[in-house]
């Protein structure tokens, strides 16, 4: 019974385990609660794409088509084979990531083959097929990310060759031949049949190199300067790196004629400094730099000038009627105001309308289709996400994986706000795409890539160690 | 399919929807809203006195040097006593914890006499034993060297380098 007696049996207990190895092995191997966590909510996620599918065959066909749902049924086996890999290569890693991202990428599928449906489209035509093996090829890059990145400070060893790879995909579409321009922004290149967005690869390697250089040249950035109006101004030696990606930014605008791009690498830079350095002062500078260069861009370039009109006065006549006025914005909105509180069901509204409705705008073909109740949970999946990459950074002891975690989780985050800002009027509507949801090969590989490397981060984050005492304090 | 099914699937759609978006928020609460706070110095103290005093008394003439409170639930804190970071707390979360001067370590201890794998604490069977790994200086649990594993019984004093603390409840 009593106390002294319970430490006399486990000590002969503990005895025949001599061979201490043996005991080793066994209490090595803690339950996987995390792992187990996330299958319950991979399962949940998978079933809600299975009846965003019916629920589109119902309502637009009115019957149940077994083809695509077992092409569905397919993909979310490669979710679960993602889900055991993380099991034996990344025990710890963040358990919600991959459901959210499932979820999105399922919606999005699920709201492109009801626009193909809508169409008329069959088989190989159809986009939303297309998605699906996009989708799987993103995920086998994704898993092959995983199981080729063992830890991240390896990434900091090749930021320079980060920094030449991001800038050679940046200027890749420039380049005569293989460079395309779609709808009057020059983003793609063409190899053959297959089309691709470099800029989307490219933006992973930027945050590569910023984290790199940043967690170098933190100490510099935010330690040296002048104190004017309660904020340190940085030193004019140390505003060459804010300059030249002012400058590259400023050559998206101009040359490739796509501003929300522009407006990507530019906010992406400007969060990794201000995290890197905690000076506002940075962010204020930024900040006016771009506008200024924006604003002059609004005055003499005509793209962008029509884009500010078509959203300043998008329900002029002359803006609706004009080419590239705002006809699909003012449409996208007539459809979510169709769609109101709950929406008019999926496959039974009209989003087909909406030019590019399935990849510029497919926000607004699901704000019609599940309403603003749907879209909310939406929004809240992409808060939750880019909420568990915060995390992420703030929990890395390392000053590399904190700011690539930012830095990666904010991509996602301003690229929702510039897109969704677009389609419903906050900001002029640029051409990015919404992350996971909308149509596009080379968005889904390089978010899913986004999504490994955090998955990757928050695995060695929760191996580091728990306390640390040192003398030298 | 009638126009009143379609309707009640599409609402539980939505319903379904965010359901899966409170799931996740139920499942990092303590992220969100921190984990709850244990009101341990002053309060809890005395109360944690009263409860184990209560079986003390038996065991108190047999072995009056030993700690009474070795029974009941294997302890989940890790309190520094002395040393550099006097007074850090650290939750034993899962059932083992190394000790050591290297940063792979669970506690990692930098001074002069640790060792890089310095020892190891392990839960075996709702006891935690320390283990030293063949240290240079040595493991004291209440000033005595560890040579086998030996139990540690809450709130008895366990000394490596320069760090001395204690495991509680």
């Amino acid at each position: 019974m009593s106390s002294t007696d319970a430490a006399g049996p486990t000590l002969e207990a503990a005895a025949p385990r001599v061979t201490m190895t043996e005991a080793i092995t066994i209490k090595l191997r803690t339950p996987a609660k995390l792992r187990n966590l996330e299958l319950l909510l991979l399962l949940v996620a998978i079933g809600i794409t299975g009846a965003a599918v019916a629920l589109v065959q119902l309502g637009a066909i009115g019957e149940l088509d077994l083809t695509i749902i077992g092409y569905g049924a397919g993909l979310g086996m490669l979710a679960l084979g993602m889900h055991v890999v993380l099991r034996i290569t990344a025990p710890d890693a963040d358990p919600f990531i991959l459901p959210i991202i499932v979820t999105l990428n399922g919606l999005g599928v699920a709201m492109i083959y009801r626009l193909d449906l809508a169409e008329g489209y069959v088989g190989w035509e159809m986009a939303g097929v297309r998605q699906m093996v996009w989708t799987a090829i993103a995920m086998v890059i994704a898993l092959a990310v995983l199981l080729i990145v063992r830890n991240h400070r390896v990434l900091a060893r090749y930021r320079y060759v980060a920094m030449l790879v991001g800038i050679a995909l940046l200027l890749l579409p420039m380049l005569p031949g293989i460079g395309q321009t779609i709808n009057g922004a020059r983003l793609w290149i063409q190899v053959g049949p297959f089309s691709f967005q470099p800029g989307e690869i490219g933006k992973i390697a930027l945050a590569v190199f910023f984290a790199g250089y940043l967690m170098t040249a933190r100490e510099s950035l935010s330690m040296v300067g002048r104190t004017f109006l309660g904020m340190r101004l940085p030193r004019g030696r140390d505003l060459g790196p804010i300059l030249v990606v002012w400058v590259a930014a400023m050559a998206v605008l101009v040359f490739q004629r796509d501003l929300g791009t522009s407006l990507l690498y530019f906010g992406l830079f400007l969060v990794m400094i201000y995290v890197a350095t905690g000076r506002l002062s940075w962010v204020l500078l930024g900040l006016t730099l771009f506008l200024g260069g924006a604003l002059i861009a609004a005055q003499t370039l005509g793209y962008v000038n029509n884009r500010f009109a078509a959203w300043l006065g998008a329900f002029e006549q002359q803006n609706y009627d004009a080419i590239g006025g705002s006809y699909q914005l003012v449409q996208g909105m007539f459809g979510l105001a169709d769609g109101g509180l709950i929406g008019t069901g999926l496959g039974q509204g009209r989003p087909d309308i909406v030019p590019l409705a399935e990849s510029d705008f497919i926000v607004a073909s699901l704000g019609e289709e599940l309403g603003l109740v749907g879209l909310f949970a939406i929004l809240g999946l992409y808060l939750l996400f880019v909420a568990r990459g915060f995390r992420i950074g703030f929990n890395g002891t390392d000053d590399f994986g904190r700011l690539l975690a930012v830095g990666l989780a904010f991509v996602v985050a301003l690229q929702v706000f510039i897109v969704i800002g677009g389609v419903t009027r906050v900001i002029p509507l640029t051409g990015l795409t919404t992350p996971f949801l909308a149509a596009g090969g080379s968005a889904l590989v390089a978010n899913w890539i986004i999504a490994a490397l955090l998955l990757r981060l928050s695995d060695t984050v929760r191996h580091q160690p728990r306390l640390v005492v040192t003398d030298d304090e | 399919m009638s126009e009143l099914t379609l309707l009640l699937l599409r609402i539980g759609f939505l319903i379904l929807m965010w359901a899966f978006v409170f799931a996740i928020v139920y499942a990092l609460r303590s992220d969100l809203f921190g984990t709850r706070v244990r009101r341990m110095p002053a309060a809890a103290s005395p109360a944690a006195a009263a409860a184990s005093s209560s079986p003390a008394p038996a065991a108190a003439p047999r072995a009056p040097s030993s700690p009474p409170t070795t029974g009941g639930p294997p302890a989940r804190r890790l309190v520094i006593t002395s040393g550099a970071k006097e007074g850090l707390e650290l939750a034993l979360e899962d059932d083992q914890l190394t000790i050591g001067r290297s940063a792979d370590s669970g506690l990692v201890i930098r001074d002069d006499y640790t060792s890089t794998h310095h020892a190891r604490l392990m839960l075996w069977d709702d006891v935690w034993m320390l283990q030293d790994l063949d240290s240079t200086n040595g493991s004291f649990v209440k000033g005595k060297k560890v040579g086998a594993p030996t139990p540690v019984p809450p709130n008895t004093p366990v000394s490596i380098g320069t760090t001395t603390f204690e495991l509680r409840r």
